[in-house]
């Protein structure tokens, strides 16, 4: 048993005292792990997309004060009742949506969108008492999806916990525990091209780049990155990019383009951004018969998918994906081994690198669009 | 080599002259079968919807005088320079979406959508010279899907024809030839129930009641069908269909209610109807996580799926078929088989008979939506 077990710690944590007000370090309490919950000890983490965006909390429920973060990496320092699968030590990449192994979910082979555990964005609490762990002279501080990783100590569910080989480099493979994850699986588990097959990405943010990095290793003879922003082109070769458009350069729309770029369309297309009309012609750029549509980004507006259902007749498929489709127990140990034995290249997402104290910079390379992913490194 | 293999054949057609006028029985002259082409003798045919729809040419363009039907099984009776595949006495049945074998679609596994044999509803002559096969004193008559079998005689091309066990009986198996095979497949081939799950099929007609066929020989536990007309109800159980909900008892949406009474959502769907109101609801009725809807019907030329695409981020995946994925050629035969080994039930699809001199009853009874499949028999009984 660590020599804290048991007992309230106090460490620092990035807290964001208002939307979109940069995080001020603070002193924090960390209560100890109640039943199936686990403290741990973070390392290393990183900012995602989905941090900035309830940190912006523009037109949703706000909930403030509130500790982000939930790309990251650490090692167990003690584990509440009832935990018997992890111990102090371990290491750990938490997980943002978790796999509760009981559920109808978690039984299927098919979904990873567990009934117990699946992410929410609402709640700010633990669910074994409704309450938060972390408080600042007795004020409590709000949880984000459960994993809460801006903070040197954080308290977690053991079912959004994956365990990993322990000679992993943390400092490399916290970036697997969200966005990473999310384009490599939509690629591999759900679009899974065949070796020689064409696959166009949309999006060249860092889960874009990741589902690239899948057909990459998928062994796709092409790779059409589409973006609008053309400085990402150059970046995205190394992530196997073997061709670029931008539909601002082109009047037609980018589908027509696309098939007339492919003899018909693509094999499989996986749209990384969010935004509807890239959806749409995601869906419709795959080519009939067997073409393949995998929607990954999280859409900000109401706005309707729409297509005419001739598309679906002459034998499009069309699927979503979260999380890659990757039970976060179950599979992620197995894609932190595929960085470990070479097959999957990691370094290359890392663009920059600050100290916890610096963490707001992370914010600013996010918001101006510079980085791919910037790790955070605590106790520094 | 039959007796008037090489001749012109005076036999008796079906013609349309007009849109939605009664089919006229006439003699026509078929022109034997050229390069890449089979003549055949219809022995059986029926009537689908598709042949009422295009006869019907409400806003399409219309091309008259055709010899409508597709669904049919017939005998070869001679052959054109170049097929080698069949010879005069095959059992076959004509399709209206074909399989040369060699072009991308035919050698991928996953499509049947052939490119140089694929549907084509505007075509009414034959690829290899842009002409019809069929006349009345030198006038042309126009084919329909490249099979026309509203006729004693036919050409096809050889990549639309299907070769069957001859001791299969053509007055049942016809009907395999498009609206039960398109049914039966999606679901044994797209859908994929396992054993245990639960199906909901949108549109009780021969291609839903198929597709409820295919759910039934899955072994889904529970097959809810779907439909308007509460008097399609009472066959739809002989097709393993479990339960019944028509949208008109509810006012929620029919997704609501189904998720509601499958714990969050069916398994599979299969919608059946071609309207995109019940292709939105069969897709936002299956479970997250892992449903799957396939969408059959054939839609109206405006028509727009819509739904809100967090469905598809929740683990629901929507696919399209045509023809049930059957590649025609390949993959018909052992249909025909599945039928012969008694796994397939086809006999409940016929509802109706009559010779081929009453072929507009046929219609009648489509059109007043009476039975399922009204089987046509060209030769006497």
């Amino acid at each position: 048993m660590s020599s804290t077990a048991g007992q309230v710690i106090k460490c620092k944590a990035a807290v964001a005292w208002e939307a979109g007000k940069p995080l001020v370090i603070e002193e924090v309490e960390v209560a100890p792990p109640q039943a199936n919950e686990v403290r741990v000890k973070i390392l290393f983490t990183s900012l995602c997309h989905t941090d900035v965006y309830f940190w912006e909390a523009k037109g949703q429920t706000p909930l403030f004060p509130r500790i982000f973060g939930h790309e990251a990496g650490g090692i167990v320092e003690s584990v509440g009742e009832g935990v018997t699968d992890l111990k102090l030590g371990d290491h750990v990449l938490p997980v943002f949506t978790g796999e509760c192994k009981e559920c109808r979910h978690c039984k299927s082979e098919e979904s990873n969108m567990c009934d117990l555990l699946r992410i929410n964005t609402d709640r700010g609490v633990m669910l074994n008492d409704g309450k938060t762990r972390f408080s600042i002279n007795g004020k409590p501080i709000y949880h984000f999806v459960g994993t809460s990783t801006f903070s040197e100590y954080t308290v977690i569910h053991v079912g959004c916990l994956a365990k990993i080989n322990p000679a992993a480099p943390l400092d490399k493979v916290c970036v697997l525990s969200c966005g990473i994850s999310t384009g490599l699986g939509a690629t591999l588990n759900v679009a899974k091209p065949k070796k020689g097959q064409s696959v166009a990405v949309f999006g060249l943010g860092a889960v874009g780049l990741a589902a690239a990095e899948g057909a990459r290793i998928a062994g796709a003879s092409r790779i059409i990155g589409v973006d609008l922003n053309p400085a990402r082109f150059e970046e995205a070769k190394k992530f196997g990019v073997t061709e670029f458009v931008n539909p601002k350069d082109h009047d037609k729309p980018v589908q027509e383009v696309l098939a007339e770029m492919t003899d018909g369309g693509v094999d499989r297309a996986v749209e990384c951004t969010g935004s509807i009309q890239a959806m749409i012609s995601a869906f419709e750029c795959v080519h009939d018969g067997w073409g393949v549509a995998v929607l990954v980004g999280v859409p900000s507006k109401d706005d309707a998918f729409k297509t005419h259902p001739m598309n679906l007749l002459n034998e499009r498929t069309l699927k979503g994906t979260f999380f890659g489709n990757y039970k976060p127990r179950t599979d992620i140990p197995g894609v932190v081994e595929k960085y470990m034995n070479k097959e999957l290249e990691l370094e290359k997402f890392i663009t920059h690198s600050v100290p916890f104290s610096e963490i707001n910079k992370a914010f600013d390379l996010m918001l101006h669009g510079k980085s791919i992913r910037c790790i955070i490194t605590m106790g520094a | 080599m039959s007796s008037t293999a090489g001749q012109v054949i005076r036999c008796k057609a079906a013609v349309a002259w007009e849109a939605e006028k009664p089919l006229v029985i006439e003699e026509v002259e078929v022109a034997p079968p050229q390069v890449d082409e089979v003549r055949l003798k219809i022995l059986y045919t029926a009537l689908c919807h598709t042949d009422v729809f295009f006869w019907e040419a409400k806003g399409q363009n219309p091309l008259f005088p055709r010899i409508f039907g597709h669904e049919a099984g017939g005998i070869v009776e001679s052959v054109g320079e170049g097929v080698k595949d069949l010879k005069p006495g095959d059992h076959v049945l004509p399709v209206f979406t074909g399989e040369c074998k060699k072009c991308a679609h035919c050698k991928s596994e996953e499509s049947n959508l052939c490119e140089l044999l694929r549907i084509n509803t505007d075509r009414g002559v034959m690829l290899s010279d842009g002409k019809s096969r069929f006349s009345i004193n030198g006038k042309p008559i126009y084919h329909f899907l490249g099979t026309s079998s509203f006729s004693e005689y036919t050409v096809v091309h050889i990549g639309c024809v299907v070769k069957i066990n001859p001791l299969a009986p053509l007055d049942k198996v016809c009907i395999l030839s498009c609206g039960i095979s398109t049914g039966l497949g999606a679901t044994l081939n797209v859908a994929k129930p396992k054993k245990g799950s639960t199906v909901a099929i949108f549109g009780l007609g021969a291609v839903g009641l198929a597709a409820a066929e295919g759910a039934r020989i899955s072994g889904a536990s529970r097959i809810i069908g779907v439909d308007l007309h509460p008097n399609r109800f009472e066959l739809a159980h002989k097709f393993g269909v479990t339960e019944l909900v028509n949208p008109k008892d509810h006012k929620k949406p029919i997704q609501e209610v189904i998720a509601e009474m499958t714990d969050g959502g069916v398994d599979r769907s299969v919608e059946c109807t071609g309207n995109v109101d019940a292709m939105i609801s069969a897709f936002e009725c299956v479970h997250d996580g892992w449903g799957l809807a396939v969408i059959v019907g054939v839609p109206r030329q405006d028509a727009v799926f819509k739904t809100n695409p967090v469905n598809f981020l929740n683990g629901r995946t929507l696919k399209g078929t045509f023809f049930g994925n059957y590649k025609p050629r390949s993959d018909l035969p052992s249909v025909v088989e599945q039928y012969m080994n008694k796994e397939l039930e086809v006999e409940k699809f016929i509802t109706h008979k009559v010779p081929f001199s009453d072929i507009n009853k046929a219609f009648e009874y489509m059109l007043r939506g009476e039975g399922l499949r009204c089987v046509i028999r060209m030769v006497d009984e």
